[in-house]
């Protein structure tokens, strides 16, 4: 392990410079970028584990697990995968946002050191409280919905974990501070600025992890004597919607920065991407109120203020993005004379058979069309009345945060094997088909899971539905999309393990690279002339985006229709 | 060079943008007025609104409020008979206290609806169109009032679709649409 993360020589202040980016790396930055990025990897295999007892118990044809194993399987899947894999790695991209782009010595280390251990040692803590929950106890799933009562080492864990990434987050907010102070006349980095702008959506999330656990803590020791429900939702969601704001920003910070090293992309234009950036701040907490459009408590007006502000900053937000990063593609490949003068031979010629490529552009469509269409859809006021707490809900954050932010951190990591680690990557063959499995096989899951939800009504966090104790009543008429469902997911959790065998097997077996350019040839450089970018074509990017709004105004008007064939509500 | 990775100098703010890009953001901004105006039109033209007043009340009262409407209403070996437009329903672990109940199809009623105990959620469809459905969440501590009419005769089922134990799975109920 020690190795692992000591590979490198470095000057007599500690730098080296990167073949592929030619960045500055400092050797603190360096080795805690590995370190939160492996311990990742290992929440991934943790809950990987966990998909395999959720997704065939989901299929009662298999029906892994009873109901008790299900709930604790449901927990560790939640809690691994999307907080665990994710944080781990996010805290990785605020330093390489930070002081690995901008080529500075990692401030305060063992401010990160403490963090790390913090984090981690809470990690352990809420993973040994939601194995041995017993009853009153029950196990907290992602939400811990209150009064319903989790164990109290999960409620303190969580509140640790809080603090754990408020302290690693420290050594980025100490460079950015530095940056600004040393260079007040110049602005930052694309990357950094999309890490920066992570990293303050997160310390408002995290703030609001305080606000919520805490009380929550102090009434399940029994200090506090009542909690109330409604306001349990609205505070959680602070953290619970938040939290999922840091990993798209993150994950779009780690398209920007991938697009350009591996694939040529340039910043078409850093007025709209930085605009989009700032909407996102200041827009999406209160897009948070997509959690509560089928609660009591709230006025449909406030419903509709809440989620009409997020389609108006938020969605607008990924709107740019979801132009600026491929037409960064496109424009930047033109300038290189890469794929010729046609619309889409950019698109055709890019690095697909680059994992680091691959997993980075898959990543960006899936999220768009599966995560980000039914999101706007469900977050609707309405509409969410036949998406609420259905399948369809956990299928469209498959679609968001496996599909699109677990395949960037997969980039990400295959990325990072040569360039930071200096490891080849084993397994070459699967290495380069394994982006497409895993979005392929997952995607399919995915699918399922929306249908199951929004056309048959099939509940999530139920660990059957075949049968109803008492009655005859039960979604049977859905199995044979159960059955496809299970077995894509199957051969998603075998893409997943896929990935991890390559990622441990170079770690541990990956012949070493010196010269990690000569195995992920950058593209950043070269495009003799001197036309400023935004004067290219990106005629393939508008088709391709407006082929994208047809399906989004498609799958809008289906869900409206479906809605309005019910009974008459309100 | 437009890099990512590299510090900004001089005024980019300035800089022009693509009219492709400047077209999709123009493009995205109508669709965003589009998305907000259908749902806020939806709320006066449409019939689905999850609409009504929300009032605070402890548990116990409620219960004290239901068993004066079973009293009121009539009790069939079917279900209960409402005697008026209120039906009053509570979910608790691990039942819908209340269900089965007999509705009159085309007639409007007003559900009050909330929980004894823990979060728990109100799933309804009929037996006969599973993708008729919809979900509300129900929280203990507040009644939701809310206006419902159904016109299609039939046998509804009612399931519980937020975590509320080890028994979540059991929860279920019905309620009967009659000509
Ligand atoms: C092959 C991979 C995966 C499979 C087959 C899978 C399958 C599932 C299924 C079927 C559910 C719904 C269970 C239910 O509500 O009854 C679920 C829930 C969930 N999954 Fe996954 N999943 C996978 C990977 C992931 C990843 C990578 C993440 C996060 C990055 C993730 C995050 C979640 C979360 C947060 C929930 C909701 C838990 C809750 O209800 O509290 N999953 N998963
Ligand atoms: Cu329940
Ligand atoms: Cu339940």
């Amino acid at each position: 392990m020690a190795g692992l993360l000591l590979s490198g020589t470095y000057d007599a202040e500690g730098f080296r410079t990167c073949s592929v980016t030619g960045l500055r790396i400092h050797r603190d930055v360096e080795r805690y970028v590995k370190l939160f990025a492996l311990t990742a990897v290992v929440a991934l295999l943790i809950g990987g584990i966990s998909a395999i007892f959720v997704a065939l118990t989901r299929w009662e044809v298999i029906g892994l697990a009873d109901p008790p194993a299900f709930y604790k399987w449901l927990s560790i899947h939640a809690w691994n995968l999307l907080i665990f894999w994710m944080v781990f790695m996010e805290v990785a991209i605020l330093y390489i946002g930070g002081p690995l782009v901008l080529g500075r010595p990692l401030p305060a280390p063992k401010l990160a050191g403490v963090g790390y251990a913090v984090m981690l040692g809470a990690a352990l803590m809420i993973n040994h409280a939601i194995a041995t929950t017993e009853a009153p106890d029950n196990a907290p799933l992602l939400t811990s919905y209150a009064p319903l009562p989790s164990p109290p080492l999960f409620y303190l864990g969580v509140v640790l974990f809080i603090l754990g990434v408020i302290i690693a987050a420290l050594p980025f907010f100490i460079t950015i501070w530095r940056e600004k102070q040393e260079h007040p006349n110049r602005s930052l980095p694309l990357v950094s600025f999309g890490a920066f702008i992570t990293s303050i959506i997160a310390l408002e999330a995290l703030l609001g992890g305080l606000i919520t656990y805490i009380p929550t803590f102090l009434w399940r020791i029994g200090v506090v004597e009542h909690i109330d429900a409604g306001w349990y939702r609205q505070m959680y969601w602070i953290i619970g919607h938040g939290s999922q704001q840091i990993n798209l920003a993150a994950m779009i910070t780690v398209w920007y920065f991938l697009t350009h090293v591996v694939g040529g992309a340039e910043v078409v234009s850093e007025k709209l991407s930085r605009t989009a950036f700032v909407l996102y701040l200041f827009f999406i907490n209160m897009g948070a109120a997509h959690h509560l459009l089928a609660d009591p408590g709230v006025h449909m007006s406030w419903k509709h203020w809440n989620t009409s502000y997020a389609v108006y900053g938020a969605v607008l937000a990924s709107m740019i993005h979801a132009f600026a990063i491929p037409a960064g593609l496109e424009a930047g490949r033109r300038k290189r004379g890469l794929g010729g003068q046609g619309l889409f031979g950019w698109l055709w010629s890019a690095p697909w058979s680059n994992p680091v490529f691959s997993a980075t552009a898959l990543g960006i469509i899936m999220f768009g069309f599966i995560g980000g269409i039914s999101g706007v859809v469900m977050g609707q006021t309405q509409l969410n009345l036949t998406w609420h707490n259905t399948l369809g809900v956990p299928g469209h954050f498959h679609g968001t945060v496996v599909l699109g932010t677990t395949l960037t951190f997969m980039a990400l990591v295959y990325f990072a094997l040569p360039v930071l680690f200096n490891r080849d990557l084993v397994f070459k063959p699967l290495a380069r088909i394994q982006p497409y499995f895993y979005a392929v096989a997952m995607g399919l899951a995915t699918i399922m899971l929306l249908y199951l939800g929004v056309l048959y009504g099939v509940p999530r966090r139920h660990p059957s539905v075949m049968s109803f104790p008492g009655t005859d009543f039960n979604f049977a008429a859905a199995s044979p999309l159960f059955a496809i469902f299970g077995v894509a997911a199957i051969l998603a959790i075998i893409a997943g393990a896929s990935f991890l065998l390559v990622a441990v097997g170079s770690l541990l077996f990956g012949k070493r690279v010196e010269n990690p350019a000569l195995v992920m040839p950058p593209l950043i450089s070269g495009g003799s002339d001197d036309r400023p970018i935004h004067e290219y074509s990106m005629q393939g990017t508008f088709t391709l985006t407006l082929i994208f709004l047809a399906v989004f105004a498609i799958v809008y008007a289906v869900n409206w229709y479906l809605l309005g064939r019910l009974w008459a509500i309100g | 060079m437009s890099s990512p990775l590299k510090p900004l100098e001089g005024n980019w703010w300035g800089l022009p943008a693509n009219r492709h890009e400047k077209a999709w953001v123009r493009i995205s901004v109508v669709w965003g007025l589009i998305l907000f105006g259908w749902m806020v039109g939806w709320s006066f033209f449409g019939n689905q609104n999850q609409h009504g007043p929300t009032y605070r009340i402890e548990p116990a009262a409620y219960r004290a409020k239901l068993a004066a409407y079973r009293e009121a209403s009539t009790v069939t070996e079917r279900g209960l008979r409402p005697a008026g437009e209120d039906v009053y329903i509570a979910a608790m672990r691990y039942g819908f206290d209340g269900l089965p109940v007999i509705l009159k199809a085309g007639k409007t009623y007003r559900l009050h609806l909330t929980s004894y105990d823990v979060q728990h959620g109100f799933s309804i469809r009929p037996e006969h169109a599973l993708s008729k459905q919809i979900s509300l969440q129900l929280l203990p501590g507040y009644e939701w009032v809310i206006p419902m009419r159904f016109d299609e005769p039939g046998v509804y089922h009612v399931i519980c679709n937020e975590f509320c134990g080890i028994g979540h799975r059991t929860m279920h109920g019905i309620f009967i649409v009659e000509e």
